[in-house]
């Protein structure tokens, strides 16, 4: 056997186990892929189906044609010769589940808490950053230490607080707290270390710029990339933040999708599985969609944050 | 030299503007947490239902830390602290461990570069999907495909597929609820781990694994002398995030049942809090052993914190002290060579 | 008509002296408060208020009449309003619904339990509310607390509008200083509605009354769950679940949860062991809850010959139907005891300011015998007027289409003669009877013994104020 032989062997070997390898990862990827997809795509499919269809067979694969049924149950749009079953069970689910007004809710919490949490981050980050101040050691300290106190901890007097304010059912105290959020300081304040030079900002003092005007005008265009991150994950995190919420907002008008779902859940009467399941895929399906269209970039803010270790 | 634009912007302090700029901070985060703290605080102090107007100085943390207090049913409330405490710590673990072992294998399989595999970032992309789900819709997910007779889709499946002969109870049945929400949590966070991971693995240089290579070091050798120490930090910094994150389980044990209540098998010591608090009016609510609770969760995640808050400060200090020795020994040096002038 | 003229007439009386009481009382609160609306309301609408109050006074020339609308919405918070929508369309049937007033209900809670918990933060947090709805299991938390509840001779409603009411949905609604403050539309009589084909197959049983005499107390009920288990082969079991046994069995007891501040575990005794063989001889299957889909299939698919059920199940869309009323052949009959079951009381919020329409809503369906009649033809509910149930079981109007054309009325109406529950009541009754449940569920197969100590583990945990 001469050398180039047994060395083309181990080759052949080597590749043989390379690809044996991944084959076995690509198989072990694919069945996680389905863990992760089937029981999205199972919720889908059963949104399809009636009540009756789901009570003889739960155990539905494809799709079913009873998709413009369950919207009319939730919207309340049910035929005027319908049954008064249909029709109560109509009436329950489309006030627990409003789904347009739910979206709507949820936005403007998300949303603006995450205009707050991110513009005052990148403040909070950029004075701790840019100016020399006695306080701002110690500050930075607090920042840190208080990153990661759960909100349960405060919670209990979070609410006694709120009830005694009048801030119950009221969207401020689910948005106004964004203002303070450490984590994201702490990033922010990682990120700007890592890549914001502090000459530029003398000279724009030099360019007579005054110091609120080059934060807006000049540290926030060049942190955007750390905000574009974290706005994705402050807005994430507000729309599916179900804890804070359920406390606080009690009256049906400012009830938000996590909200709305708990109480689907909760429903002790005038049941309707497939109405059930739209409930669920609705409340789901634009964070869901956004993910899609955004996941490259959310994918890489993970990643980013993973780093900032 | 120093244009007179420059000596001036010099002369002016500018530590007021650091004030301002952190204060909005301050002011939202004192009156937003920070008061609300203290009042959790408080309320540790006064009683429960008929006595919530009453100062009951250390009575909430003798009846649920050590089973005595004013309470006929102290030890009760005890009982059920430390079930919250244990159902916490069982949960946890039970989803770290998965988590960061499945995490671990799939982000060095993805950044392992001899590996050809279609679709990475198809995978990386669906893997990371649950993350993004409401945890309110992914309780009541499970709860309509999981439910505890032939009524509902798996039960269904297993039956008609003859896998089972009885429906398993996953909702009801004390140890595969657990294992459920084991699964669900590990199902919510994978992905994400997974991704902080790849990118700690992506940081370290890539010269380590080329030199490895060389040497004949194999996958295996390579993953536990070079990958897992310098992994290290990350790890440490997962595992705390997740501990404190498991001290906080809240939506998915709150809302993984079926009926009227809550899956008293599942109470976290989040849910106890929240069930001690919200029992309608104050008269028939528990202020006092949810702030006590809240409390003792507070100091047991300070207690964490400070952990990782000290092996990170420590870090920097001591590269910094090493930066500075180095600079100093540079500077002697160059002082005993002459060549420098000030 | 003379009976209106003549209860409005004493509810006038009774409002005068019941307004010089509050005066007297000293409440500041509820005192203050009705004063304080009706200056903002002269401000606001005071147009609006006049027309009302003109209209009212055409009919109903009495002090009552007062009470203005300051709010052209009349909010009653509940947790489900399908449940409330019966009412809503016979107060709007009737003509009753003032012009320019809409009715909005508020809910609060996906259900009973979780309403429990969610008032006292809605109820306080400012927003519109005019009545609530509240469950016996926890009423007397909110009733007996005056910043949520105030006494209905706000509206000029008092005790002696409710002559023709079941005396124990009036004792409940008042509060611990005698004051009434809740008012309830419905006397919660409770019976067992069985799938007569079913019976008939495996019981051979061909009409109610044979049905009756095999289900007439608890050792009959055995004895048939056991001939229906040997005929099926275990397929269809005699009760759908655990839960409604437990309503029929405590409540005929009318043994209280709580004596004192001692927590009575008797009854609950008695019920686990019997019901601890029922699971073990398979006529129960434990794992199914009530108001959960396996609840509502177990009729659908025949898997249960029989429902305990409230009066409040029995009408078009409510769970009789739900749970395979349409595709059964179902009868209702008394069972092993009679019982009764909840029942849910309209509270007056001190913060109402659509007096007038509260008023009016609260009297058209806790003490109008007319409105009351129309309500229970309408719903299937067993309304809470002797007069108007009378009337209609004597007229023989009621034909439930669902029951085989049977009126629940007429086997219901002793029942509801007979309801003892105001001595009974606390207002940790909601909180221990799921407590007791969920430890029985959970815990079914371990001994009689050990459930009990869980339960009141529990039930002492959730509540400093009580003892063993």
């Amino acid at each position: 056997m001469s050398m180039k032989q047994q060395y083309g062997q181990a080759k052949d070997n080597y590749h043989a186990k390379i690809i044996a390898k991944s084959a076995l990862i690509f198989a072990v990827c694919v069945l996680l892929t389905l863990i992760c997809l089937v029981p999205i795509y199972i919720l889908i499919v059963n949104s399809t189906h009636s009540n009756m269809e789901l009570v003889a067979n739960p155990s539905q694969f494809f799709f079913g044609s009873h998709l413009g049924e369950n919207i009319q149950t939730i919207m309340n749009k049910v035929p005027d010769g319908a049954s008064k079953v249909v029709k109560r069970t109509a009436q329950q689910y489309s006030s627990a589940f409003n789904v347009g007004k739910g979206y709507l809710n949820s936005f403007i919490i998300a949303g603006s808490t995450t205009v707050l949490t991110v513009f005052f981050s990148a403040l909070t980050a950029y004075g701790l950053v840019v100016y020399d101040f006695k306080l701002s050691g110690p500050a930075y300290t607090f920042i840190i230490a208080v990153m990661m106190i759960p909100v349960q901890v405060s919670s209990a007097g979070f609410v006694a607080f709120m009830y005694s304010l009048g801030l119950v059912n009221s969207f401020i105290p689910l948005i106004v707290p964004a203002i303070a959020a450490p984590a994201i300081i702490f990033f922010m304040v990682s990120y700007m270390k890592s890549s914001f030079p502090l000459d530029i900002v003398e000279a724009s003092r030099i360019d007579g710029c005054g110091e609120f005007r080059t934060f807006l005008t000049i540290a926030i265009p060049m942190m955007k990339p750390a905000m574009a991150v974290q706005a994705i994950f402050a807005f994430v995190a507000n729309w599916n933040n179900y804890y804070t919420q359920n406390m606080i907002l009690k009256n049906e008008k400012f009830a938000t999708v996590p909200i709305m779902v708990s109480k689907v859940l909760a429903f002790d009467k005038n049941l309707d599985n497939g109405a059930n399941f739209l409930c669920v895929t609705l409340s789901i399906l634009p964070i869901v969609i956004v993910y899609f269209i955004l996941s490259k970039f959310i994918i890489a803010g993970v990643a980013l944050g993973g780093v900032k270790e | 030299m120093a244009s007179a634009a420059q000596r001036r912007i010099k002369a002016i302090s500018y530590a007021k503007y650091g004030y301002m700029f952190i204060a909005p901070f301050f002011l939202v985060y004192c009156f937003f947490q920070v008061w609300p703290l203290i009042y959790t605080f408080i309320l540790s102090f006064k009683g429960n239902q008929s006595e919530h107007a009453l100062w009951v100085g250390l009575n909430n943390y003798s009846t649920i830390l050590l089973g005595q207090g004013r309470a006929a049913g102290a030890a009760a409330s005890q009982e059920e602290f430390f079930r919250a405490l244990g159902n916490t710590l069982i949960l946890w673990f039970g989803n770290f461990i998965p988590q960061i072992l499945l995490s671990l294998l799939l982000a060095v399989w993805f950044t392992d570069a001899k590996v050809k595999l279609p679709g990475k970032g198809f995978f990386k992309v669906v893997m990371y999907m649950p993350n993004i789900i409401t945890a309110a819709s992914v309780a009541a997910l499970y709860v309509n495909l999981f439910g505890d007779s032939e009524n509902y889709f798996v039960n269904s499946t297993l039956m008609k597929m003859g896998l089972v002969s009885a429906p398993v109870a996953f909702i009801k049945g004390p140890i595969a609820s657990k294992l459920m929400v084991m699964f669900i949590q590990t199902w919510l966070w994978f992905g994400n781990t997974m991704i902080m991971l790849m990118s700690g693995i992506m940081g370290i240089n890539p010269s380590l694994f080329e030199a490895a290579d060389i040497d004949g070091a194999n996958s295996r050798q390579q993953f536990f002398r070079i990958t897992l120490p310098l992994l290290q930090p990350i790890m440490v910094y997962t595992l705390v995030t997740s501990m404190i994150g498991g001290l906080q389980m809240f939506d998915i044990p709150y809302l993984y049942h079926n009926g009227a209540n809550f899956n008293k098998q599942l109470e976290t010591v989040a849910v106890y809090i929240y069930y001690n608090f919200n029992q309608g009016t104050v008269e028939s609510a528990n202020y006092g052993y949810a702030g006590a609770a809240s409390i003792v969760i507070f100091i047991i995640t300070a207690i964490l914190g400070s952990i990782t808050f000290y092996m990170n400060r420590d870090k920097d200090a001591i590269a910094k002290k090493k930066q500075r020795k180095k600079a100093e020994k540079q500077y002697k040096a160059k002082m005993k060579q002459g060549g420098l002038t000030l | 008509m003379s009976k209106l003229t003549r209860t409005l007439a004493l509810v006038a009386t009774l409002a005068m002296a019941s307004s010089a009481l509050v005066a007297c009382g000293g409440n500041t609160e509820s005192s203050t408060a009705p004063a304080a609306s009706t200056a903002e309301s002269t401000a606001e609408s005071a147009a609006e208020s006049v027309e009302e109050s003109a209209a009212e006074s055409s009919e109903a020339p009495a002090p009552a009449s007062d009470l203005t609308n300051d709010d052209a919405t009349l909010t009653v918070v509940c947790w489900t309003d399908a449940d409330l929508a019966n009412m809503f369309d016979v107060y709007k049937d009737q003509g009753l619904l003032s012009d320019g007033v809409t009715l909005n209900y508020q809910n609060c809670g996906g259900n009973g339990g979780e309403a429990a918990t969610q008032y006292a933060t809605y109820l306080n947090s400012g927003d519109d509310v005019d009545l609530f709805v509240a469950e016996a299991g926890w009423i007397l938390n909110y009733i007996n607390d005056d910043s949520f509840s105030a006494p209905l001779s706000d509206l000029g409603i008092t005790e002696a509008d409710y002559g023709d009411a079941y005396k124990y949905t009036v004792e409940i609604g008042t509060d611990n200083n005698g004051v009434l403050k809740a008012a309830s539309w419905q006397a919660a009589a409770g019976g067992y509605a069985y799938n007569a084909d079913l019976a008939k197959e495996y019981l051979g049983v061909e009409d109610t009354d044979a049905m009756q005499a095999k289900v007439a107390d608890w050792s009959k009920f055995e004895a048939t769950a056991k001939e229906l288990k040997d005929a099926s082969n275990g397929e269809v079991k005699i009760a759908a679940t655990i839960g409604g046994l437990w309503q029929a069995f405590s409540t005929a007891k009318n043994a209280p949860w709580v004596e004192g501040t001692t927590i009575k575990t008797d009854v609950a005794k008695e019920f686990t062991d019997m019901v601890k063989g029922y699971v073990d001889n398979g006529y129960v299957d434990p794992s199914i809850e009530q108001w959960t889909a396996d609840w509502t299939n177990a009729g659908l698919n025949g898997k249960a010959l029989g429902y305990f059920y409230s009066t409040w199940c029995l009408g078009e869309g409510a769970q009789l139907e739900q749970n395979g009323g349409n595709a059964g052949n179902w009868r209702i009959i008394n069972g092993p005891q009679t019982f009764f079951w909840g029942g849910s009381w309209l509270c007056l919020s001190p913060n109402c300011n659509t007096k007038l329409e509260a008023q009016k809503f609260t009297k058209a369906f806790t003490a109008d015998k007319a409105t009351m009649k129309a309500y229970a033809l309408y719903s299937g509910d067993f309304a809470n007027n002797k007069a108007a149930m009378d009337e209609i079981v004597a007229e023989g109007s009621n034909s439930n289409a669902l029951l085989g054309g049977q009126d629940q009325f007429a086997v219901l109406s002793d029942v509801a003669a007979n309801i003892k529950m105001s001595d009974s009541i606390s207002k940790y009754d909601q909180s221990l009877k799921d407590t007791f449940l969920t430890a029985l569920k959970d815990n079914i197969k371990e001994d009689s013994d050990t459930i009990i100590d869980k339960f009141t583990t529990d039930a002492l945990a959730a509540n400093p104020d009580l003892s063993k």
